[in-house]
């Protein structure tokens, strides 16, 4: 079935970019924040396992390594706690109306308030997928680590770096995020 | 050929850790337990056995040695190998899917062994209890399936009877069906009779190639680097196995012109460096000369035949052999998520288990000047770790 026969009525929807470019400046913010806080998570989550599992098993012969190596852990939090931080950030930003009519007023801007949706959006965005790989990054960094510090001790320190260096990635998406929605604001009236 | 393909593959370096990240931490962490250098130098020191007993309280086999009032070899390899089982039971109650399943194919070739040890013994007319002392625990089955494998007569029927009423339900039970199927279709055509003797190790060499083949189809169907490593692993040891077979039938009816293309030639593995190559090439060989032709071939065993065929008698080809062995299983354990280091743990642990026998027996022995030629395991001064003594 091609598309124009299932739909001919100008009431339908014209294709995804028409249900895109109309949803609403909210909705897209809301969704920002879900992503950028979801996808933090999925990172944190994945990290904790990938580590987790590993340090457990190593910690079986050498008891020792198993505080030292919830350090790993903590990294691996770490990402979610971006997400966290970001989520709470955009948040603040969005803001309702002040009328509480049906359509928004005349006069409205119309320009900043498309511009704070699609803004908030990719900063959660940024956030979410930046924070993934991050913690996906950590994760399998932090495995390693317990393994090799369970062998030789002296490694703990040497992969350490390398996890903060992974850990720095999830940094880099938090300014930027931050930058990118550093901009965005609501608008609550009507322009005069 | 006979193990189903495993429903998941051993997951990559993002996902491996769902199902087997513990028990991979595990036989890591069990790496620490290979006896250190300065453990061996304290061993190759030691004057009397006791002196060995007192040396390894202070390694990871205080616990199986405890309760030891003096030590000879058979004692201490007995409990090096229940130290290794009871390690090897615990990991496999730790795995899931394919994991399992690839610890099970480790003690398949156990079982082969077993097998072949009581269809041998019961030939010699050993006793049962005897035989079943000798048999490596890791590759037991029931008690009562054990007792009645040396019961069957060593025919073509007896071997078939076999199958059909004890070995039918054990692992290793497709490649006996495997073996008779494709005896029988040779039987057909050439009706010739091979002696008794050679016949087991006929036997023993086609079901570790099918274990072989079908271990390794089972590793490349898991894919990652558990099919790299244990792909290379398995390539080593089938041409090991081929190498092996080739020179242990000079001198036997395997070697003479009708047997080499029809029998010999059936026995080597179709994996390996050495296939299709070079095992077709080996199929023709009549004499030592002529394997080292074909060996020379091959840049790694050329090497590794002129070692044996130089004949300064410091070195075996199998003590060659063992030791490509370790440097290809230590290269297991530098890689992470991956299954290799699991079999690398067995066999390195045997290797380990064969280097207290042999400077046991060494020391019990009075041969000092020979102590020395072991192959260490994770040696900080091994050749390939280009450092010197």
């Amino acid at each position: 079935m091609s598309s124009d026969a299932t739909c001919s009525s100008e009431y339908c929807n014209q294709g995804w970019a028409e249900v895109l470019t109309h949803m609403s400046p909210y909705g897209y913010a809301n969704f920002g924040v879900a992503f950028g806080l979801g996808l933090s998570i999925v990172g944190a989550a994945w990290g904790i396992w990938l580590t987790g599992s590993s340090l457990v098993g190593a910690a079986v012969k050498a008891p020792r390594i198993r505080s030292k190596n919830l350090i790993s852990v903590i990294f691996c939090e770490a990402t979610a706690i971006y997400g966290v931080i970001m989520a709470i950030i955009l948040t603040n930003k969005i803001k309702e109306p002040e009328s509480a009519g049906y359509f928004l007023e005349e006069g409205w801007d119309y320009n900043g308030y498309y511009y704070a949706g699609y803004g908030m959006f990719s900063a959660g965005l940024s956030v979410g997928l930046t924070n993934i790989a991050s913690g996906v990054s950590v994760g399998i960094a932090g495995s390693s680590c317990a393994i090799a510090d369970a062998q030789d001790a002296s490694l703990f320190v040497k992969i350490l770096i390398v996890e903060i260096f992974a850990s720095a990635l999830g940094i880099f998406g938090i300014i930027v995020g931050i930058i990118q929605s550093n901009a965005c604001t609501f608008p609550t009236f009507a322009l005069q | 050929m006979t193990t189903p393909k495993p429903k998941e593959g051993t997951g990559d370096i993002a996902t491996f850790n769902i199902q087997h990240g513990f028990a991979e931490a595990l036989v890591r962490g069990m790496r620490s337990s290979f006896l250190q250098d300065q453990d061996y130098h304290h061993l190759t020191q030691c004057e009397t056995l006791d002196d060995v007993r007192l040396n390894l309280t202070e390694t990871d086999y205080a616990d199986s040695i405890a309760d030891f009032n003096s030590l000879n070899p058979t004692m201490l390899q007995k409990a090096a190998v229940d130290k290794l089982v009871t390690e090897f039971k615990y990991l496999r109650t730790q795995t899931v899917e394919p994991l399992s399943t690839f610890l099970d194919f480790i003690t398949y070739e156990y079982m082969i062994e077993n097998v072949m040890l009581l269809l041998k013994g019961a030939l010699s007319g050993r006793d049962i209890n005897e035989l079943l002392e000798q048999c490596h625990p890791l590759g037991m089955f029931k008690e009562s399936t054990m007792r009645s494998i040396p019961t069957f007569e060593n025919s073509a029927k007896g071997y078939s009877d076999l199958y059909q009423t004890v070995l039918v339900d054990t692992p290793v039970g497709p490649y006996f069906s495997k073996f008779l199927q494709e005896s029988a279709m040779h039987r057909g055509a050439h009706s010739r009779n091979v002696l008794e003797e050679v016949e087991i190790e006929i036997i023993k060499s086609s079901l570790i190639k099918y274990w072989i083949e079908d271990f390794y189809m089972f590793v490349e169907s898991l894919g990652g680097d558990t099919a790299t490593i244990m792909g290379d692993i398995l390539k080593t040891r089938a041409d090991t196995n081929a190498v092996n077979i080739t020179l242990n039938s000079f001198g036997t009816p395997l070697n003479e012109p009708a047997m080499r293309s029809s029998d010999r030639k059936r026995l080597y593995p179709a994996v390996g460096y050495l296939y299709p190559a070079g095992t077709s090439m080996l199929a023709d060989v009549s004499d030592e000369d002529e394997l080292g032709r074909v060996l020379e071939l091959f840049p790694s065993y050329s090497a590794i035949w002129s070692i044996h065929a130089s004949g300064t008698g410091d070195k075996s080809i199998d003590d060659v052999f063992y030791e490509r062995d370790v440097q290809a299983l230590e290269l297991a354990f530098e890689s992470q998520f991956h299954f290799g280091c699991f079999y690398a743990y067995v066999k390195l642990k045997e290797q380990e288990i064969r280097n207290l026998v042999w400077i046991t027996e060494c020391i019990l022995q009075q041969q000092k000047d020979e102590i020395e030629k072991f192959v260490q395991v994770f040696s900080n001064t091994a050749p390939w770790r280009g450092k010197t003594r």
